[in-house]
């Protein structure tokens, strides 16, 4: 968890490291959760037999829930979501029960008022003991353009 | 398959109202581990100069509630096999965030539609939904891409 920061734009330069900021671990309760939040009640998120039937050992998080973490941290770096201008994420592997997500990032470049910055978010747990995962892996990529006060 | 090469009967844009609701934006923010009070409490969003409580950066994925994907595949005619689906890509752009009590219209389109030699053989699809959200006034608040990738058949 983290608060919005009071960074302006004078305090920003290209190659700034953001803090990395932790969630979770993300529990079934939160993928239910997000499920009833967003109306994604695909069940490959929350039925462990049909997730088995698509060949995946449990259930996992929707990448949304993940995004939406980043999102709040790319939002607290730079003061607030209402200083996000654009917001793109790739989805790299999928977020299992009992993982947190690990977010950190970058500023690429400054530009007149606006601040470019790459992130990426990290999945940090054991995952299913079938799958034998790294204990740590980059779940989602992403950038952004936001305008600091 | 190109754009403009849909299924027989599709249509070119489905046209929704997305309500942006306080109880709802409160429970989308809880869900996504907000706790920025601008999401919650009306006198903290006004004291910084927002009319009442703001929705989180991807607030508009709740959409699904007002077009199902059975829907958006019925209408828009993409003719993705699901079961080969993954969600690849999100994209926003935003003029301002969604405000609470107002009502959004969305108007969504199958942005671009490519095929491309997969990595590991075969053809891969990759589906780009765009929904263009405006205000009251006409004014666009917020564009979101939605990106899908259709794996080869095994």
């Amino acid at each position: 968890m983290s608060v919005p920061s009071d960074l302006r734009l004078e305090d920003v330069f290209s190659g700034m490291e953001l803090s990395e900021v932790v969630f979770g671990p993300v529990e079934r309760a939160d993928i239910v959760r997000y499920a009833g939040a967003a109306g994604d009640f695909n069940p490959i998120h929350i039925d462990d037999a049909y997730a088995q039937g698509a060949g995946a050992p449990t259930a996992f998080a929707m990448g949304m829930l993940p995004a939406g973490y980043l999102a709040h941290a790319v939002s607290d770096w730079f003061g607030g979501p209402q200083h996000l201008r654009r917001f793109r994420v790739r989805f790299l592997t999928r977020v299992w029960p009992g993982d947190e997500i690990v977010c950190w990032g970058r500023v690429d470049e400054v530009e007149g008022r606006f601040v470019k910055v790459r992130f990426e978010a990290d999945r940090r747990g054991p995952g299913p003991r079938e799958l034998e995962l790294p204990e740590r892996e980059p779940a989602l990529s992403g950038d952004a353009d936001v305008e600091p006060a | 398959m190109g754009v403009g090469e849909r299924a027989p009967g599709s249509e070119a844009e489905i046209v929704f109202e997305l309500p942006v609701e306080r109880g709802k934006v409160r429970e989308f923010a809880l869900a996504v581990a907000e706790d920025n009070p601008i999401h919650y409490y009306v006198e903290e969003a006004r004291k910084r100069g927002l009319p009442d409580i703001v929705a989180p950066p991807t607030f508009t994925v709740t959409q699904m509630w007002q077009v199902s994907r059975e829907e958006r595949e019925r209408r828009l005619g993409a003719n993705l096999a699901y079961e080969r689906v993954l969600h690849g890509e999100q994209e926003f752009f935003y003029q301002r965030l969604p405000v609470a009590g107002e009502v959004l219209t969305g108007r969504m389109r199958i942005a671009s539609d490519i095929s491309k030699q997969g990595r590991r053989g075969g053809v891969m699809r990759v589906v780009t939904y765009e929904s263009v959200f405006t205000d009251a006034s006409g004014a666009e608040v917020l564009r979101a891409l939605y990106t899908l990738m259709e794996l080869p058949p095994p």
